[in-house]
């Protein structure tokens, strides 16, 4: 019994692991080797696959939270209690999965030889920013969900359209400068620059962040105010809309 | 005595909406278009209360609004107008099916149900054999509820119910499909809950139900009040419209 209860943690491992290392491998192929990116581009590994983990989990926790009142939502058609509760456990389970996946990364930071270093710190501020915007960008379509059956499929739409925007596999130093300026207003492209910046230290386009494209440290204050703003928005939207949750779901 | 559920002037409209708008699509495409929405009375101007120990009945044809005013009750809708208090703990069994997640078994459903009830963890570990048990359903434990028929929904449904600590019990139409022996146990749990003072409102379409169990019955036409009082004189006095069931 205890084997085989061995066997299905390792076995859910692997499968959390499965869709970002998919993404992973086929990007690397392609990247890597065919195009030559890497060469611009130290640790090109590493720089590839902290984007590919950031965005799976952005992706996939305001993908869980998304559809979790319709869908989860009978419940509260028999008991009153804070909806939020509903999108807030579904991302629950998107963050243990991340956290599981990061351990992937400490292997090929291991491989890769990256040397820890005291900045490796600001992941964690910057982890929390890259939730609190899952949540805003979550709980804004989980209530508009509600009422409109085809966000869903706006949303992937957009999720595509972000993940090729957001330069997750290649250097955002190729964009011109206005581009740069317009993609760093995603607090995304913030997050994952700073966070590749905080791990890889100043290698080629690491060193491209918020902060040196917006000329100075206080150029966070654009993306870091969107993502606070779209919480804040979101939650008081969240809060209006659930009042008539149980009555529409 | 202090009363255990005051309401006062409560009204509730829905929007039958004529057309269809449930997709963003529209919006876009038609973005000048008003949608016609027909406004549903469900409940106009409701005022009654309830005294603490009180075993109280509410009946009306289909459609005239009882759940609705058993979900303000239990703070699940909004009220658009009106106040509603309920002193104490309430426990509510809302219609049939409602609030299982059907792909689940019973074991994660009463886990879910009780937790956002409100039981603490060890609550649930005492009272989850006795909720299996009054229901009888030990056997289905790990069955999903799809598979469940809709008396065995309505046993455990139930058993929740009496398990999570109230003061305040609201039952919609709580007997409606369970079999002779369950509706006994039922009957047992009322008599218990008239002995220990719960307060107890129970929507069904039973008249001898109302009859044998209820202090006093509300009676509710097209969401209006059109009586309350002692059974026998509400549910025998002649009153406009025909009552189902
Ligand atoms: N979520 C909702 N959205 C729109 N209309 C609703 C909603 N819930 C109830 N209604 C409407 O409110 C009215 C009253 O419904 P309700 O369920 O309260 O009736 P009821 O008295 O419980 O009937 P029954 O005896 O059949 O159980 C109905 O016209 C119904 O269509
Ligand atoms: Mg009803």
């Amino acid at each position: 019994m205890r084997v085989l209860r061995v066997v299905g943690v390792i076995q859910g491992y692997v499968w959390s692991l499965a869709k970002p290392l998919a993404y992973f491998g086929v990007l690397w192929l392609v990247f890597a080797h065919l195009l030559r990116t890497a060469n611009q581009t130290e640790h090109f590994t590493l720089f590839l696959l902290i984007g590919i983990l950031l965005f799976t989990f952005f992706s996939d926790t305001v993908g869980v939270m998304l559809p979790s009142i319709v869908h989860g939502g009978s419940i509260l058609r028999r008991l009153a209690f804070p909806p939020i509760l509903v999108p807030l456990s579904a991302s629950v389970g998107t963050c243990i999965t991340f956290l599981v996946n990061i351990s992937a990364l400490v292997v090929f930071i291991g491989i890769g030889r990256v040397s820890p270093r005291p900045a490796w710190l600001l992941v964690l501020p910057l982890l929390a920013e890259l939730y609190l915007f899952c949540l805003g960008v979550g709980l804004l379509l989980g209530a508009l969900y509600v009422r409109f059956r085809d966000i869903g499929q706006l949303w992937e739409l957009g999720v595509q359209l972000l993940f090729f925007a957001s330069a997750i596999f290649y250097p955002i130093g190729i964009l011109p400068g206005w581009a740069e300026k317009v993609a760093f207003v995603n607090p995304f492209v913030q997050i994952m620059q700073d966070v590749r910046h905080a791990v890889l230290g100043t290698s080629g386009p690491n060193d491209v962040t918020a902060a040196s494209v917006y000329a100075g440290a206080g150029g966070r204050a654009i993306p870091i105010a969107l993502a606070l703003l779209i919480f804040l928005g979101a939650l008081a939207f969240f809060r209006r809309e659930g009042r008539y949750f149980a009555e529409r779901v | 005595m202090a009363s255990a559920i005051e309401v006062a002037g409560v009204s509730k409209s829905f929007l039958i909406p004529h057309e269809q708008r449930t997709y963003f699509k529209e919006y876009f495409l038609h973005p000048f278009r008003r949608t016609q929405y027909e406004r549903n009375e469900a409940l106009r101007d409701v005022t009654f209360s309830v005294e603490a120990g009180e075993f109280f009945g509410i009946f009306g044809p289909n459609g005239s609004g009882k759940s609705t005013l058993l979900r303000i009750l239990a703070g699940i809708y909004v009220a658009d107008a009106g106040r509603v208090r309920v002193n104490g703990l309430l426990s509510p069994f809302i219609e049939l099916g409602v609030g299982f997640d059907l792909e689940l078994n019973a074991r994660d459903n009463i886990r879910i149900n009780a937790t956002l009830a409100g039981l603490t963890r060890r609550q649930l570990d005492a009272r989850f054999d006795e909720i299996l048990e009054f229901s009888e359903l030990e056997r289905f434990v790990d069955q999903k509820l799809k598979n469940y028929s809709s008396g065995m929904l309505m046993r455990l449904a139930y058993s929740i119910a009496i398990q999570i600590p109230f003061d305040v019990l609201l039952l919609d139409e709580v007997l409606a499909v369970g079999d002779e022996s369950f509706q006994q146990k039922c009957f047992a749990t009322f008599e218990r809950f008239k002995v220990e003072g719960k307060t107890v409102v129970l929507v069904t379409h039973q008249l001898d139900l109302l009859k044998g169990f209820c202090d006093r019955v509300l009676l509710l036409e097209h969401g209006v009040v059109s009586a309350v009082g002692a059974p026998a004189d509400v549910i025998d006095a002649p009153h406009e419209g025909a009552l189902v069931g």
